[in-house]
């Protein structure tokens, strides 16, 4: 019966420890819970992520400097100006070793080709003389406007003193340039491939600022019409008039011609 | 005034001019168009003149199909135009400067010199129009002038013509009156080149007035120096003894902030070059680094961690009044301000592991991760606030292919170029006031050095050559 007793006293004994585990068991349980909610529950994320989708392997626009003529595509700028890849060293074959005859060498015969087991040959290659990507002058995206994927433009000039354009053709060069490396193409909706022609004019006052912008000809497609006076508005300043011109502002009409 | 404005609207409002194409334009109709119409050539782009006698108002068309070349530009020596012993030094310095200055412009084709004909003129008279816009200078603008020194005056005297436009070929008549000393030289050559920059640029001003401030070692601590932008004239700022980095010119050029290695923490500094010493700046405690000013100068934006992580604050330029901006965990650091608008920031941020470059608005909103992979830090904004160059491991990690280089990355579109290759390690771009230069530090050399290049990769060009340089800083104007 002591036994007996003894074996009921233990069991009895157990249950105060097992029930103190349980509860610090849960005690820890819950200040892991609560502590991480508290350290982690704001903050880590927050913007995170924003750029996570693939960024497009394309070129970066109106840079301002004159394009190059030799449009690329190449993400890496590059100073070789060369047009041609250089000619591939030519290989010398050694010369054939003479066969050595064997007497026990089997000779296995020939499969006989019919015309039917022929394989068309593959056409031969074209040697061009291109030049490899990422290897053709510097970079030169869509930053010269007139040249990106065939889009071109022109302009118009109306001044007041009569023969702007002959007088000051280095001007009317400065002006072509600098609305070409100002016309940012992504802004044009990407399902547009071509578009009519659209006519900006535009002021350009003795400090050789623009004003009074303005779209003459709409292309028809408000997306381009936008970039394309965006174009003007983004430039801070032509440059000065000539000193020499009478007139006090210059009128000129710019055309952008968009083709993707 | 109202001269042009007259004439401009009395020729337009009763007779609207038909816009005529020459494409589209018959052929009797260009034959006497042809008569009366001018049709002037210019450098590769067609433009043709219809002169309208009844309106006397011309109307320009040109169109290109194959962008714009740069313009071909001769610059020939200048002549001297006096007898005295000191013009040769002078014109030497003035011809060099000069010609290095067109030629870093990045915006002309330079004529070499061998091709020009053999008697160079030194006034309007003695320009033969012919031998210079024909073959085989082919070009279209001719800068040249004279200088004397005459006691201790040097007086100069330069022209840029228009070489195939015989009618009115005059874009700039200069004259300068300065000291005749070598320095003297340099700056009046400067100041002709950046004359020409500014006509034929599109009115954006020419760097050759520009400084570049760095950290260079040669002195055995690391001090801030400064440099003319073609690396003459290095000259030490600061003898602070210590370890000084980043540093940072404000938009006036009047104040230098960077970080310096205190006592007991990193602290930011500003240092004044009117007055030639430092200037107070309370300290905060914790490690404080990369200053950055606001384009209008009131502000600094530095990295912080005063609160403990590494955060962006703002702070007023003398430092007072400074809150921080970014909340989030892991470091933020390499504040750098839209230099066009001076409404966002963009930082580095170590948030999701390596860091990468995020803009935000300048109240610390809208925070936008601009880098998909890789290691990104050192951004820094191009004056027209388009692009941001940054230095970026695109693969990052051992093994990886790839190196620490240069990027050109389009803030909107998020389109990106890469600028330096093949050459060691690439870092801390910073843009020339022009938008058209960068400079960098690279290791491609054999030690850090300072180098330039054009903002499309080209022209690269070693600067620096003694003690290990970094961390170049253009300045403003």
């Amino acid at each position: 019966m002591q036994a007996d007793a003894e074996i009921f006293f233990e069991h009895s004994g157990l249950r105060k420890p097992l029930a103190l585990s349980v509860v610090l068991h849960l005690a820890i349980t819950g200040v892991i819970v609560f502590f991480g909610v508290i350290l982690h529950g704001h903050g880590s994320a927050w913007g995170a992520g924003g750029g996570g989708d693939a960024i497009g392997v394309s070129l970066v626009s109106t840079v301002p400097l004159p394009a190059s003529q030799v449009q690329t595509q190449n993400v890496l700028a590059n100073d070789s100006k060369g047009l041609t890849k250089s000619l591939p060293q030519e290989k010398t074959n050694e010369p054939d070793a003479i066969p050595i005859a064997d007497k026990h060498a089997k000779t296995k015969p020939k499969p006989v080709i019919t015309a039917s087991h022929q394989k068309t040959p593959p056409p031969p290659a074209e040697e061009t003389n291109e030049v490899p990507f990422g290897q053709g002058g510097p970079v030169s995206g869509p930053y010269g406007t007139f040249s990106a994927a065939g889009a071109k433009g022109g302009f118009g000039f109306q001044g007041g003193g009569g023969d702007f354009g002959t007088a000051y053709a280095w001007y009317v060069r400065v002006v072509q340039q600098k609305v070409s490396e100002n016309w940012l193409k992504y802004e044009v909706d990407p399902n547009i491939h071509q578009a009519n022609r659209v006519y900006v004019q535009f002021d350009i006052n003795r400090s050789g600022r623009p004003g009074n912008v303005q779209i003459e000809q709409s292309s028809g497609v408000p997306s381009l019409d936008q970039s394309a006076v965006r174009a003007i508005q983004r430039i801070d300043t032509f440059g000065p008039l000539p000193p020499d011109y009478s007139g006090s502002k210059v009128t000129v009409e710019f055309w952008f011609d968009y083709k993707r | 005034m109202s001269h042009g404005m007259l004439n401009a609207s009395k020729c337009r409002n009763p007779i609207k001019v038909p816009r005529i194409s020459t494409e589209r334009m018959s052929p009797e109709v260009w034959k006497t168009a042809r008569r009366l119409f001018v049709v002037p050539t210019l450098a590769g782009a067609l433009a043709v003149v219809l002169a309208i006698p009844s309106l006397a108002q011309d109307w320009i068309r040109t169109g290109t199909g194959l962008g714009l070349e740069k313009v071909r530009l001769a610059a020939s020596d200048f002549k001297p135009s006096t007898q005295d012993p000191k013009n040769t030094d002078l014109l030497k310095t003035f011809n060099d400067t000069l010609w290095n200055d067109l030629d870093n412009a990045g915006i002309f084709d330079m004529v070499s010199k061998s091709f020009y004909p053999l008697d160079v003129p030194g006034n309007p008279a003695e320009v033969r129009f012919e031998a210079w816009s024909g073959p085989p200078p082919n070009a279209s603008m001719l800068a040249f002038g004279d200088l004397g020194a005459t006691g201790n005056n040097l007086v100069v005297h330069g022209w840029l013509y228009d070489v195939k436009n015989v009618g009115s070929p005059q874009v700039l008549g200069k004259q300068y009156t300065d000291a005749a000393t070598p320095d003297a030289a340099r700056l009046t050559a400067h100041k002709f080149a950046d004359e020409i920059i500014f006509r034929l640029g599109g009115g954006v001003p020419g760097i050759a007035e520009s400084k570049i401030y760095f950290v260079s070692d040669r002195s055995g601590h690391k001090e801030i120096w400064a440099m003319d932008y073609d690396g003459s004239n290095q000259h030490q700022i600061t003898h602070l003894g210590s370890i000084s980095l980043s540093p940072r010119i404000s938009p006036d050029g009047s104040r230098l902030a960077f970080s310096s290695l205190g006592k007991t923490s990193w602290e930011i500094m500003v240092y004044s070059l009117d007055l030639n010493r430092l200037v107070a700046f309370p300290k905060f405690g914790g490690t404080n680094l990369s200053p950055s000013w606001s384009p209008d100068g009131t502000k600094l934006a530095f990295a912080s961690s005063r609160g403990g992580e590494s955060n962006i604050y703002v702070g007023d330029a003398a430092g007072t009044n400074s809150r921080r901006l970014t909340t989030d965990r892991g470091p933020d650091v390499g504040p750098t301000w839209n230099r066009k608008t001076g409404a966002q920031i963009a930082f580095v941020s170590g948030r999701t592991g390596l860091p990468q470059v995020y803009t935000m608005e300048a109240d610390g909103t809208n925070v936008q991760r601009l880098t998909d992979q890789g290691y990104a830090v050192s951004p820094s904004w191009s004056p027209n606030g388009q692009f941001l160059t940054l230095s970026w491991f695109r693969k990052y990690g051992p093994g990886a292919p790839g190196a620490n280089d240069i990027y050109l990355m389009d803030i909107a579109s998020k389109q990106w170029v890469q600028l330096t290759h093949d050459g060691g390690k690439n870092d801390y771009p910073s843009w020339s006031p022009d938008g058209r230069h960068i400079v960098f530090q690279s290791s491609r050399s054999g030690s850090e050095q300072i180098w330039t290049m054009l903002a499309d990769g080209t022209k690269v060009q070693q600067l620096t050559f003694s003690g290990r340089n970094s961390q170049p800083n253009w300045s403003w104007k």
